[in-house]
């Protein structure tokens, strides 16, 4: 199994092809298509989850960027602008930073790319605070509700 | 004579006086006899009250004791013959060999699977097609799964999407258009194995009745000592019936003719229940 996530979406790909011929061949009448069916499932699955490790090997550096600039960011707006009202949008924003620091990708089939939209949200809200103060903090929910629908459809 | 009318009349006034008293007097002891009478007549039915119920309590100990004298009389009985009579073996059947038996059981399973209506079988065929459409797709999306670039989401999703949808789906089982034919002839054949088995098996049932031979204890348990008067031919279908059903369900207690009630419904069980049934009713009194 090689280490690299792109080779190992290859192989996988490739092993993926070799079951689905039998698959294939066999047809849905066959005495033997569900047990061909679970193994091809098998392979199916380990595609998905070399695809989500290439993702996430892809997607871990800029979502940790983002989520230390929006850290940055909202300590700006906060000593900057501040609101105590803008605050609760700023701590929703710092909240989501967080957990995207902490673990960039999450653990899940199509998490890492809903973690980007995430944060990108929370980055959005913590640059609109200025002007929306605390109705900003909208903007960082839907960007969690999107995270949560992606991540658990 | 008196010629006082006035006197005359206060006589005849003390005299009618006289024989009123005479007359209460009279009343009044017809009165206390009265009483007396009713009263002995109430002590003598309460004395022949407390006799029935003493006679009542008699009877059902005497009945009671009947009953044990009658069971006794039946194991004292089995023990006599016991020592002295043949006994009669129901439990050995060479006549009915294991492809009898195994026609039977099919024939049994023929009976109780559902055969397919034409409808039914249509609408079978039809969901098989959909699978297999819908397996067809799946397959179709695994292949593109094998060539996608990585970041392709939307794409992964879709084809994803479509093969989990047969994950969850069983291909139904295609309905047999012969089904109904091999059932037809696994009934008859099933049938005439259980007529033949039946001949066999009432045949010595009879010869033991006949012969005065010595039920095995498992035979009288449920079936009694012998038929209930007047009922013979029920008593020996019953019996052939409960010999047959050992056989076919390979049930070999000495004592328990039916062997425990089957879990699952279906035809056996029906059979145990009314097997049971029929014989405590040849056993009753």
């Amino acid at each position: 199994m090689a280490a690299d996530p792109f080779a190992r979406l290859a192989d996988r790909q490739q092993s993926l092809r070799t079951a689905l011929r039998a698959l294939q061949a066999a047809g849905p009448g066959s005495p033997d298509f569900p047990t061909l069916l679970d193994t091809t499932n098998e392979h199916v699955q380990a595609v998905m989850q070399a695809r989500r490790d290439v993702e996430a090997a892809r997607l871990t550096v800029p979502n940790r960027a983002i989520a230390a600039a929006t850290t940055a960011a909202a300590f700006i707006v906060a000593i900057g602008w501040f609101d105590p009202w803008s605050l609760l949008s700023l701590l929703a924003a710092v909240a989501t930073a967080a957990a995207v620091l902490v673990d960039p990708t999450g653990p899940r089939l199509w998490e890492p790319r809903a973690r980007t939209a995430a944060i990108t949200a929370a980055l959005a809200a913590t640059l609109l605070t200025p002007i929306a103060s605390g109705w900003a903090t909208l903007v960082t929910l839907a960007g969690i509700a999107w995270w949560a629908w992606r991540t658990l459809k | 004579m008196n010629i006082d009318p006035v006197k005359a009349l206060d006589d005849k006034i003390e005299r009618l006086k006289k024989e009123l008293k005479s007359l209460e007097t009279r009343i009044d002891n017809a009165q206390t006899d009265a009483a007396h009478h009713q009263l002995s007549q109430a002590n003598q039915l309460k004395d022949s009250n407390r006799k029935l119920t003493k006679t009542d309590d008699r009877v059902t100990e005497l009945a009671e004791s009947v009953h044990r004298l009658e069971r006794l009389l039946v194991a004292l009985n089995r023990k006599v013959r016991a020592s002295e009579t043949r006994k009669a073996d129901f439990d050995e059947w060479p006549e009915i060999g294991e492809t009898d038996l195994a026609k039977i059981l099919k024939g049994q399973e023929a009976y109780a699977r559902r055969s397919f209506t034409p409808q039914e079988a249509k609408d079978t065929r039809r969901a098989i097609a959909e699978y297999d459409k819908a397996a067809r797709e799946a397959m179709d999306a695994a292949e593109a799964l094998t060539h996608l670039p990585p970041n392709a989401e939307a794409l992964w999703r879709t084809n994803y999407k479509q093969w989990q949808a047969i994950q969850d789906v069983e291909r139904p089982q295609p309905p047999d258009d012969d089904t109904h034919a091999k059932d037809s002839v696994a009934k008859s054949t099933g049938n005439e194995a259980i007529k033949h088995a039946r001949v066999v098996i009432r045949g010595r049932i009879e010869d033991a009745v006949a012969s005065d031979l010595l039920f095995p204890a498992w035979f009288e348990n449920i079936l009694g000592p012998a038929a209930p008067p007047g009922r013979a031919d029920d008593w020996l279908y019953t019996a052939t019936d409960v010999v047959l059903y050992r056989l076919l369900h390979k049930i070999t207690s000495p004592a328990d003719a039916l062997g425990p009630v089957p879990e699952e419904d279906g035809h056996r069980k029906t059979l145990h229940v009314r097997l049971t049934g029929e014989c405590a009713d040849y056993r009753r009194p």
